[in-house]
């Protein structure tokens, strides 16, 4: 590498400096518009065709969005990722915040502790969703013998319709890593000094929590329900296609599970893209809503 | 002196407890791994199989290929994360040498393309790559690399790259050194901490990508583990002991790679804190 590189300083490079950097800009330029822009930009506008991905697509007008109102499984398959987003979402964050919280002290074994909270994060999903299909297992799995001798009740988990929704919900409280490292450093950039004088004002433990570490870890908080509520959409697909594969009764079809049937397994492209426009755009309500909601109780400075 | 002693202990024991609630599920798959196949488990807690069998290890790539499987991941994981780290790192660095401005942009071009859904590309790189006639090939898992994988790793390297004081590449390029030199001498072995975390969040991406190749791969010879484990499932989904062997097969590496690496993570110099400094 090295002789590569002073070889290629010799030859004297005509461009200036600048021009070069431009040039290290233009494949990373390029892949992104390729794969993840104009990807993205042409699903909004194929959800106004017919297009089977063989025929040239034909101009459909609204008849996808008309499509997707009328579908019963379309319906259920939005109110699956609806009743994931308002449990996991929030539950996600409090598990990650909480952990956060009860973690984030220097003292020794505790990196171990921390470590062990990122680990179910970095499995790979399909052995990640086997896994749980094995703790899920009504009759022999860790959680219904665990459950068991604690007395608890035993659900029969994924293969009743209530219970495979709240599992997949479960399975996925374990994967916070990335939420969980992210306010960890968000609460050491607080500086002690805040801490100091707020308790020298005679301020308790409970209240410096409300009214300092709360407050100054919102912005944190704001961006990773953002992140959520984008990613999570999509993190339904590989538990729900290995455990269940939308079963029993449709109560694991989420949305993207169903746009991919939709899309790969009949090739209506349109109506597929349909769904996701539908998707993206109520998202991005919500998260309006949400920016709208901080800025009233004036919670972020600007 | 008891009060301060009762706090110590208090705080391992929830430590402790938190450690075991995320701990505790992954042995016990390790322990079914180990179980007599065609046995029906027990259903009590069992904290060690009484006849362990490691020849379920073994067998499952007599079974199906995985063999191959393991292969095909490999060279996906081989190719992708040598070129990530040079479309990364030299987007990163070329962007940090910007004027502001232009930085600014690019800042937010970045942070827009971080919002893109995933799911939202699924279809239209399906056409890409037909058009490419890449679908169906291992080209089709490798492809994003070309471009980073993420934005996030681009915008990593750039966030490193600015805390490396301008004077250094100012001093280099008064030497006479393009920019290419720059980079590889000179921000590369400062950016070490941010190599190393983007090897690991890329070997875990395509590690363990599912949704790619489930859409864009065929031909049994191209599968990856992941798409392995799918087949041992839809082959005989009560099998435990086999199931889970295949299981703990795949994640082996990135536990491995987590545990000799997880400092950068957790420590010091965490991911978050790199993104925090700005």
């Amino acid at each position: 590498m090295r002789q590569i590189i002073a070889a290629a300083g010799r030859l004297r490079p005509s461009l200036p400096y600048r021009h070069q950097l431009h040039l290290f800009l233009l494949p990373y330029l390029l892949g992104s518009l390729l794969l993840l822009l104009l990807p993205a930009l042409a699903t909004v506008g194929i959800a106004f065709t017919q297009y089977d991905t063989l025929q040239p697509p034909q101009w459909a007008g609204l008849r996808n969005f008309g499509r997707l109102f009328d579908s019963t499984l379309v319906r259920i398959s939005f109110y699956n990722s609806l009743f994931f987003l308002a449990l996991a979402v929030p539950l996600r964050l409090l598990a990650a915040l909480g952990l956060a919280l009860l973690l984030q002290s220097k003292k020794r074994l505790f990196g171990l502790y921390r470590a062990s909270v990122y680990l179910p994060t970095i499995i790979p999903e399909a052995a990640y969703a086997l896994i749980w299909l094995w703790i899920f297992n009504p009759f022999y799995g860790p959680l219904n013998v665990v459950l068991a001798w604690a007395g608890l009740p035993t659900p029969n988990w994924l293969t009743d319709p209530n219970s495979a929704r709240v599992a997949i919900v479960i399975m996925l409280l374990f994967q916070i890593g990335e939420g969980f490292v992210v306010l960890l450093a968000g609460l050491q950039n607080i500086p002690r000094a805040v801490y100091e004088a707020a308790r020298v004002d005679g301020a308790n433990g409970r209240q410096s929590f409300w009214h300092i570490t709360l407050p100054l870890l919102l912005p944190w908080l704001l961006v990773l329900t953002f992140r959520d509520l984008i990613m999570s959409l999509q993190n339904t697909f590989t538990p729900s296609f290995i455990l269940t594969y939308g079963g029993p009764y449709y109560a694991t079809t989420f949305v993207p599970l169903l746009i991919y049937e939709i899309a790969f397994d009949f090739f209506d492209f349109g109506l597929a893209a349909a769904a996701l426009v539908v998707t993206y755009l109520f998202l991005l309500l919500i998260i309006a809503g949400m920016l709208n909601m901080v800025r009233e109780l004036g919670g972020l400075g600007d | 002196m008891l009060f301060r002693w009762l706090r110590w202990f208090t705080h391992h024991l929830v430590g402790l407890g938190i450690t075991a609630v995320f701990i505790l599920p992954l042995f016990w798959v390790m322990v079914a791994s180990l179980r007599l196949p065609g046995l029906p488990p027990p259903n009590q807690i069992e904290w060690w199989p009484p006849d362990p069998q490691f020849g379920n290890y073994p067998f499952i790539f007599d079974l199906l290929p995985f063999g191959r499987y393991m292969i095909n991941s490999l060279i996906v994981v081989g190719t992708a994360v040598p070129l990530t780290l040079l479309t990364a790192s030299l987007t990163g660095f070329a962007l940090a040498q910007l004027p502001l401005r232009q930085q600014r942009h690019w800042f937010f071009f970045n942070v827009a393309l971080l919002l893109i859904p995933g799911a939202s590309v699924w279809l239209f790189r399906f056409q890409i790559l037909r058009w490419l006639g890449l679908l169906d090939s291992l080209w089709a898992l490798i492809l994003p690399a070309f471009a980073a994988s993420s934005p996030l790793f681009v915008l990593l390297y750039y966030w490193a790259c600015r805390q490396i004081p301008a004077e250094l590449v100012e001093a280099a390029r008064i030497d006479g050194a393009g920019p290419l030199r720059c980079w590889w001498q000179v921000v590369m072995p400062l950016a070490h901490p941010t190599t190393v975390a983007v090897t690991v969040l890329t070997f875990v991406l395509y590690w363990s990508d599912f949704i790619s190749p489930v859409l864009y791969i065929y031909r049994p010879a191209y599968y990856t583990l992941a798409v392995g484990l799918q087949i041992m499932n839809q082959l005989d989904p009560t099998n435990w002991p086999l199931l889970m062997a295949a299981a703990v097969v795949m994640t082996l590496p990135v536990l491995f790679l987590f545990l000799w690496l997880q400092r950068y993570f957790l420590h010091d110099l965490s991911l978050a804190n790199l993104m925090d400094k700005n």
